[in-house]
This record gives structure tokens, C-alpha cells and sequence, in this order.
């Protein structure tokens, strides 16, 4: 095969075949590296045509689809809040989404979600696992799934990424890899948008650190000689991805990028875990959820949502334009849902209540029709008009997306068991 | 407004069910003029039995946020960020003002009639001649995002009784009081057990200042929101005044409620300044009134629905709020 010159005006020419081996190898860039290499326009597109990645914003608690993807202007359950035109004709969303109305071109709207569980538990895992666990299978989330299917077994980066900082829903949210195995389970970080114990001890030095790997190893092979089956491979991998994380700390520190990236983000813990989340998939993590908790509005729903969807809007607009500026946007699908919608029924502390019964969630990049609404609630916003799908639809639209099969099936011993249930068909007016 | 009224005589005598939110009333004779969540200002007629809508006034386009009457003149703001001024009795527009660029949260009338002001989530306190139209003046000095980035709402306004000073207040429970003569600051101060963040559990703003008035004898500023909120999913904290003697910067009282939780909407003192009257709501609603000499609460009730403004003089309170008009009499 004839072997690819990366970039011609380099003095330093890079072998495509070359590089790829050596970021594929453990011992090979760190992953902070691998983010700056990937700055390089030539690398970056070859590495990342092998790399698909999802971010999900987690909107806690169940945001509005009236105060965001679907206004209902006008009427008595409106609210507030105006509808205002985007860049592509004919759609409207709320006005308190301006920037994400001048960006609708990569993104899809899905308007017509029934999910019927208004549960906060029961219906963020649903939106999780996109169908329910068995009384003896636990099924994997979306994150795992994800992390298994684009993962690459020798990443020093972790596969699955999880932020979840305010304290309310947060055991509603936690990962759940399930018969996948821990080895798929999220690294969840909570109380610090970095990982804790991450970072070598400071009295222990780089030399002392790797010396004890090495006797570790000796020691580990010695008893491997002795044994039989698969847990000494098992545990040596573990400490492998443990010095890959340990590697990868870097990834989680946003005074690594320039002050301007960071401004554009905006301060809120919101606008820096998205940053996050960019610098993550951007060094090959295939899965970050970033949660924003809490959209539970029973009580002052539209001052709530002034606040949240503002905030929204600024960081997945500035999101979407930081992927698509550095070309991570054709191969990065951004998810927008929660565990149900609000009800258009507005209540007598002006909030809004749980409601699954018509509500929306957004797709926006990889292997999406951008500027697209797909299903429609009726004129009040209290059924699905047209359209109506539920978890099951969008998980298979999201793995179709991705260029997963979501008919792909995993064994649980003879038990074939597929990505979605069966029968289950993905959201075609959506994908690209 | 007169002292006679007892409070702790009141009942409720009447509740008219609607089916808008009704945000903000004047009274003018037996003319209940609101406005609500259908961007129209009913003219209602209290004496009618029942109740009777004469006609509606509609050319806002957004919640109809603010009404004050004085004469024939009354003037509506709402969440267009408009403000109009309508001939009562022909129900014409006399003129429209784009007066703020966000939503008019709120409007108040001098005791003299001579003047309004409106507050917006524009943080602008405009007044306004209330004869010509004419802006008077913008007092500016609260800031447009709260400490942790996110937009800040200017809610409350009131005149104090002698015409010279006005009060605003926030969401981050901050109250200004203004100086009419000069435009300036005349005290500035924070009510800082009024609850307006949730930094850990749910990380998001609620609460704020909701509601002024000046005692009589305009040395006190009263003001209304929530204690501390728990889950502010619901607004499920009792509801707080807090008062203050104003040039002191001095917290003088503090009514924590031991009943009805929610937000403070409105405030009104007695004429004689013996007690405060506060309402306000959750998913239900309340009417409480505070002994100031004792410092303890003197009547309080649940109100059929969650109220948003509130009207009274010798012979009645008339309170409107969520798709509810309701009004309170002394038993006989």
C-alpha cells in the first residue's frame, strides 16, 4: 500500500500508518498529546474518520420542550415566551434559544417523544438504557454501549465519561454498564469536574512511580506462570488503564486551553464541563455526559427556564461551533433529552409538571439531517399529533447515527440480545 | 385604605373562578381592572351578581404584568415590554410606550397620582408623568446578571407615601431606595435571608424580592419574598417579610410565617401602620397579617388560589391570582 504523506510543508513528515500505530499503542502519546497532535489539520481528519463520539447533554429533572424546542405561542399553555424563526425556514423555536435558532442547520428535532413513565427514576433510566431492565439482566446505558462499540481496547483515555456536580437526581443518572461489565461502567465524576486521586502522590516521583509498575509487573507475570484463566490478564489490564487515566488528567483541566476558548465557554460549571467534554472526545473519548441538573420546575417554571435555557443555548451553540470549527463535528453526535418533558399545563405556582407524554429531545452533527423537525404535538402541546415514538426509536436513531446497527447483538450466554428491542426501527427522516 | 378594616374579622366572602392567570389590579369605583396570562386587561364589574365583564382591553402581547388607575387614565404594562395608557370609561388607547426591552415586571403609582414607575428585566426603573407620558427619569443600579452569571430580574417597586423616595428591589435581594429629586441613591442595602440561590442541590435561582411598601409614615420599607427553600422544585418554604428602617440600613423586623409557604406577591401596611398585610402563594395561597407593635402574626388564612395582587379599603379585600378572583369581607 502506498503510504500517505500527512502533511508536505511539515519539515518533520509524519507516516499516517505510523502515527496511527504509535496513538494506538499504550506506550505510545499521552492522551493530552494526542489532543494537541490532533490540532495538526492532516492528523486529525485521518484519526478521527476511525472516530465516532457522542456528547449528551443531560438536561436533569425534565426540561420544557414548550420553553425550548417546541413553543406553543398564543396559547394559554404557552406561557410567556415567544416562538422566533431559525436559519432554516419554516422551523421556530423559543426565543430564549437565539443562538441555537442562528445554528439549526446541524441540528434535528425530534418533537414527538412519548415515553409515558413521568417518573424521575424510572423515566431517566429509561432514557438511559432506551428500554427496562429484566428482573435477571441489567442492560447496559447508552454510555456503555457506546463506550464498547467505538471504545478502542488500547485507549489510554477512558471510554465513558460522566459529570453530574448538582446533588438533586443525581442516583437517578448514574451509569449503569450492566451485563457489559464494569470494564463499560462511566467514570462519574461528581462533587469536581476533575478526577480525584488521579494525580501521583507528590512524594513519590516519576522514577519511584514507574519502578513500582515494573515490579508489579514481575511479580504479576511470575504469578500468571502459576495460574490458569483470565483474571491475572484481567487485573494487569486494570492497572494498565489506571496509568492511561493517571496520563489523561490533563484532558480535565481547562486552564490547558487559551483564555479566549474558555471565555467562549462562559463561567458556569455547565459551560466548563462542556469544555470538557470537547477536550475529551477531541483526544478519542467516545462518550461524555454532561449533566445539568435541576430542570424539576413544579414551582416558577419560567424564571427557572430564563435561567437554564439561556444557559443552554449559550453552551451547546458554543459547543457546536467549537466542534464543528475543528472538524470534530461531522464525526461528534450531540444529544439534547432529559427523562420527560413539562407539562403544558401551567400550574398555580406558574410551573410546570412531569409530563412524557409529548416532549422533545435534539440530535445535532454526526450522521444527522441537520435542520430538521421530525413528529408533531397538537396545537396545546398535550398529545403527539404525528410521529410518536418513544426511548426505544431514539436510541435505534441514535446508534444509526453512529454507524452502529442497533439490530447488533450481544449474548448473555445462548441469549442473543440486540442493541434495541426488536421490531424496533430507527427515525430515517432524520439521519443523514 | 383605611385602619378600620379588622383583619381578624375578615371571611371570605366571594371566588370567582377565570380561566387566565390574573397578575396585577386597580380598582376604580366598583371597576375591577386586571390584567393576565392572556395578555388582556378585563374591565370587570365587582357589583354585578355575579361579577360581570364589561369589555376587555387588548393590545399587549405578552402577560399583562402591571396596572395602576388614577381618574379616568389607567396604564398597563406587560411582558411585551410595553407600556399603554387607556381611557377608562371609552376602553381607547391613549398612547403606547416600547418602555423597556425585557419584561415589565411590575408598575406603581404615586399617592398623588402625579406619577408612575415601571421595572423591568431590563434592571431599568423608569418614571413616568403619568398626565403626559413623559419619562421623567431612568434610575439605574442593579446589576443585569446575578453573582453566579445568570440573568437578574428587577421585581418590585414601590413610591414612599410622602412622593420622595422610591424602593426597588431584585432577585438577588437587593432593594435600592432612590431620591425622586435627584435621581441618586439614597440607601442601598441587602435582605440576606431572603433565599434567591440553590448552589449545591439543584444550581439555580428562585425566589428574590417580590414585593415593597413603605409604612405610613415612609420610615420603614417592607419587603417580601421566601425563607429558606429545601426543594426548590416547589416553592416550599414559608413566606418571609422582612422590615427595615431604611436610612439605618437596620433590619427592624422579620415575620418568618408559621404556616403558608411560598412567595410574598404583595404588601400593604395599615393606614395607621398597626399591621402589615402580606399575600402571596405556592400551589396554594395565603393572606397573613403581621401586629407590628408585637411583632407576631394577627390573622392569616388560606386563600383559594395563589394571589398575585391585592386591593382592600374599609369594606373589603379583593385579591386576584391564578384563574381566581377572590374577596374577603368582615364577617356580620
Amino acid at each position: 500500500m502506498k503510504e500517505k504523506t500527512i502533511d508536505a510543508d511539515q519539515s518533520t513528515l509524519c507516516n499516517r500508518r505510523r502515527f496511527l500505530r504509535a496513538s494506538g499503542a499504550v506506550t505510545a502519546l499521552a492522551p493530552w498529546a494526542i489532543s494537541d497532535a490532533l490540532r495538526h489539520p492532516a492528523l486529525a481528519s485521518e484519526l478521527r474518520a476511525k472516530q465516532r463520539n457522542v456528547i449528551l447533554l443531560w438536561l436533569a429533572g425534565g426540561a420544557s420542550q414548550l420553553e425550548t424546542w417546541d413553543p406553543k405561542p398564543g396559547r394559554l399553555t404557552g406561557g410567556p415566551f415567544a416562538a422566533i424563526p431559525t436559519s432554516v425556514p419554516g422551523i421556530h423555536i423559543s426565543e430564549l434559544m437565539p443562538k441555537m435558532a442562528q445554528r439549526l442547520q446541524d441540528t434535528a428535532i425530534i418533537r414527538s417523544l412519548n415515553t409515558k413513565d413521568g417518573s424521575h427514576g424510572s423515566g431517566a433510566q429509561l432514557m438511559h438504557l432506551g428500554r427496562r431492565d429484566e428482573a435477571s439482566l441489567r442492560y447496559p446505558d447508552l454510555g456503555a454501549v457506546i463506550a464498547k462499540e467505538l471504545g478502542r481496547a488500547d485507549s489510554q483515555v477512558p471510554d465513558y465519561v460522566s459529570f453530574y456536580t448538582a446533588t438533586e437526581g443525581r442516583q437517578n443518572a448514574v451509569g449503569q454498564s450492566g451485563f457489559l461489565g464494569a470494564r463499560y461502567a462511566p467514570m462519574f465524576l461528581t462533587t469536581e469536574s476533575q478526577p480525584e486521586f488521579l494525580t501521583r502522590l507528590p512524594d513519590l516521583s516519576a522514577v519511584d512511580h514507574q519502578h513500582r509498575e515494573d515490579f508489579r509487573r514481575l511479580l504479576s507475570r511470575r504469578f500468571a506462570e502459576q495460574r490458569r484463566g483470565g483474571r491475572v490478564p484481567s487485573h494487569n489490564e486494570a492497572y494498565a488503564r489506571i496509568h492511561g487515566l493517571m496520563s489523561s488528567a490533563k484532558l480535565f483541566d481547562i486552564e490547558q486551553e487559551p483564555q479566549s476558548v474558555r471565555d467562549r465557554y462562559g463561567p458556569t460549571l455547565f459551560g466548563q464541563q462542556a469544555l470538557i467534554a470537547r477536550r475529551l472526545v477531541e483526544a478519542g473519548t467516545p462518550f461524555v455526559k454532561v449533566s445539568r441538573a435541576w430542570w424539576d420546575s413544579h414551582g416558577q417554571n419560567f424564571e427557572t427556564h430564563l435561567e437554564l435555557v439561556t444557559e443552554l443555548d449559550h453552551v451547546m451553540s458554543t459547543l457546536l461551533d467549537d466542534l464543528s470549527e475543528r472538524g470534530l463535528l461531522e464525526n461528534t453526535l450531540v444529544i439534547t433529552m432529559a427523562e420527560f418533558g413539562r407539562t403544558p399545563t401551567i400550574n398555580a405556582s406558574l410551573g410546570r409538571d412531569h409530563f412524557a407524554r409529548a416532549w422533545s429531545a435534539t440530535l445535532s452533527g454526526c450522521g444527522i439531517r441537520g435542520g430538521s423537525v421530525f413528529g408533531k404535538t397538537d396545537e396545546d402541546g398535550q398529545h403527539v399529533a404525528d410521529g410518536e415514538i418513544g426511548a426505544a426509536e431514539l436510541f435505534a436513531t441514535i446508534y444509526q447515527a453512529l454507524g452502529i446497527d442497533h439490530e447488533h447483538e450481544y449474548y448473555q450466554g445462548p441469549r442473543p440480545i440486540p442493541l434495541t428491542d426488536a421490531g424496533t426501527t430507527p427515525v430515517l427522516d432524520v439521519l443523514a | 385604605m383605611t385602619s378600620q378594616l379588622d383583619p381578624t374579622k375578615l371571611k371570605l366572602a366571594d371566588s370567582h373562578a377565570r380561566k387566565e392567570i390574573l397578575f396585577r389590579m386597580a380598582v376604580t369605583g366598583d371597576r375591577l381592572l386586571v390584567g393576565g396570562s392572556d395578555a388582556i386587561v378585563h374591565d370587570i364589574d365587582l357589583a354585578a351578581e355575579p361579577t360581570k365583564d364589561v369589555r376587555q382591553l387588548s393590545e399587549h402581547r405578552g402577560y399583562v404584568s402591571g396596572c395602576v388607575a388614577h381618574g379616568n387614565t389607567l396604564i398597563s404594562g406587560a411582558y411585551d415590554g410595553k407600556l399603554i395608557w387607556w381611557n377608562i370609561e371609552t376602553a381607547e388607547v391613549i398612547q403606547v410606550k416600547a418602555a423597556h426591552c425585557r419584561w415589565v415586571r411590575n408598575l406603581a403609582i404615586s399617592n398623588d397620582g402625579a406619577l408612575v414607575a415601571s421595572v423591568s428585566d431590563d434592571m431599568d426603573c423608569h418614571v413616568w408623568d403619568l398626565q403626559s407620558g413623559q419619562k421623567i427619569r431612568t434610575l439605574r443600579g442593579h446589576a443585569d446578571k446575578t453573582p453566579q452569571h445568570f440573568p437578574s430580574m428587577l421585581y418590585a417597586v414601590a413610591f414612599s407615601n410622602d412622593g420622595l423616595h422610591l424602593a426597588t428591589a431584585d432577585r438577588i435581594g437587593k432593594m435600592i431606595v432612590w431620591s425622586l429629586e435627584t435621581g441618586e441613591k439614597a440607601a442601598e442595602f441587602t435582605a440576606e435571608k431572603m433565599y434567591t440561590w440553590d448552589p449545591k442541590q439543584r444550581i439555580h435561582s428562585i425566589g428574590g424580592i417580590r414585593s415593597l411598601a413603605f409604612s405610613p409614615d415612609d420610615r420603614l420599607l417592607a419587603s417580601g419574598g421566601i425563607g429558606h427553600i429545601g426543594n426548590i422544585d416547589h416553592l416550599g418554604a414559608l413566606a418571609r417579610v422582612e422590615i427595615f428602617d431604611w436610612s439605618k440600613n437596620e433590619r427592624v423586623h422579620e415575620f418568618a410565617g408559621d404556616k403558608h409557604k411560598g412567595l410574598v406577591e404583595q404588601i400593604r401596611f395599615a393606614p395607621n401602620g398597626q399591621w402589615l398585610m402580606a399575600i402571596g402563594g405556592d400551589n396554594g395561597g395565603f393572606i397573613q397579617f403581621y401586629d407590628l407593635e408585637k411583632g407576631e402574626i394577627l390573622w392569616q388564612d388560606k386563600a383559594p388560589m395563589h394571589v398575585h395582587d391585592v386591593w382592600m379599603d374599609d369594606q373589603q379585600i379583593v385579591a386576584v391570582g391564578h384563574q381566581r378572583i377572590a374577596v374577603w369581607k368582615p364577617a356580620t
